[in-house]
């Protein structure tokens, strides 16, 4: 029971508690819209994690961590972002790949870029949550708008380090 | 009992519809590949390590879509159109990335969430700028990930760095010239309650 999972449910409680207080409905239809959304969605996502957790074994982890070693400025930015896009797994891989890389050396806009893409990005948070539940389109449009971001957060990192050193 | 029967029915086309049958063949494709690439014991522990995830993530689950849903109930529906609808101006979508950053939980809750708040007919723009804002600058993740395997320094720098970068997404996807929403069932698909 971690705590991130009691503030949900405290907030959800705390949610119905409101809702009730209105007596007016507002608490039935919540919880009617609430079931609506978990019987359509629980399928879905049960293949897909069972899906994603296959593909996971099958890429090997220690290739990603080859490229992303070196400190080499503008080309280990744009490395460091693609890099990102390629780890389809939480935060627990990404955050001990980019700690482990950041002691070994590797610079701090390279590993900015690499935590924004895998943020912006993550594949499985792709194929197990967002193209089930929101569709290719609304992929298509997020992509578009967010595929400079982990480029620039990178260069202004490497900007503002300018500026304080 | 006999009306949740009848809702759970009801819905079964959708939850069983072309995703489903898509996903469910990537996992058979995958499946194979690992059983015949790494072999039965790799097979078995993907399996066993996605039915651990799945079991992890059921009350989560549970939570998150109490809380859409009653959030969906408590707010109105035209208020949430004036709040983050298209014409909200950059002032939406700031509001709308601030509530990324706070939504507690995974990814689950926020996608629910955006599920929500895309049938409350708020605008791209706004629904990029909250996935934006909830990826980038997530107070749970920062105080759970970032500080503690990067440092206070490196985290300060990458949110400083990152906070202009939701309301700019936001801005590009509203300049974008596709309609995300435009023939999804799930988006006219009956909504419990909202006859009123």
């Amino acid at each position: 029971m971690s705590a991130s999972l009691v503030f949900i449910w405290l907030l959800a409680a705390a949610l119905a508690g409101t809702a009730a207080s209105r007596r007016d409905g507002s608490l039935r239809d919540g919880i009617a819209y609430g079931a609506d959304q978990l019987v359509r969605l629980l399928p879905r996502l049960v293949v897909a994690l069972a899906a994603a957790g296959f593909i996971a074994q099958l890429i090997p982890g220690g290739a990603v961590g080859r490229w992303l070693g070196a400190d080499s400025g503008a080309l280990g930015i744009a490395i460091a972002a693609f890099a990102g896009v390629l780890i389809p797994s939480g935060p627990v891989v990404t955050f001990s790949l980019a700690a482990v890389l950041f002691h070994a050396g590797a610079g701090t806009p390279q590993m900015v870029a690499f935590i924004t893409s895998w943020s912006v990005f993550a594949l499985h948070r792709i194929t197990i949550y967002e193209l089930p539940m929101l569709g290719w389109r609304f992929l298509v449009v997020r992509g578009l708008s967010v595929l400079l971001l982990p480029l620039i957060a990178g260069f202004a990192a490497g900007a503002v380090l300018l500026v304080v050193a | 009992m006999k009306q949740v029967a009848r809702f759970v029915a009801e819905r079964l086309p959708e939850a069983f519809g072309p995703v489903f049958f898509l996903f469910a063949g990537i996992a058979v494709a995958s499946g194979f590949a690992c059983y015949v690439v790494l072999g039965p014991a790799a097979f078995e522990r993907a399996l066993g390590q996605d039915g651990d995830l799945l079991l992890s993530l059921l009350p989560r689950i549970l939570a998150a879509v109490a809380v859409a849903g009653l959030v969906r109930a408590i707010i109105p529906r035209e208020r949430l159109g004036a709040l983050l609808g298209r014409g909200s101006g950059v002032r939406g979508l700031a509001l709308a990335a601030a509530a990324g950053m706070v939504t507690p939980g995974g990814p689950f809750a926020s996608f629910t969430f955006m599920v929500m708040l895309r049938d409350s007919g708020i605008d791209r723009g706004a629904l990029v700028a909250y996935a934006t804002g909830w990826a980038l600058l997530g107070i749970q993740r920062i105080l759970v990930w970032d500080i503690p395997m990067m440092g206070p320094d490196f985290t300060l720098l990458r949110f400083a760095v990152s906070a202009p970068l939701p309301i700019l997404a936001g801005l590009l996807a509203r300049a974008i010239p596709i309609d995300p929403f435009v023939g999804r069932p799930d988006s006219a698909g009956g909504t419990p309650g909202s006859g009123r």
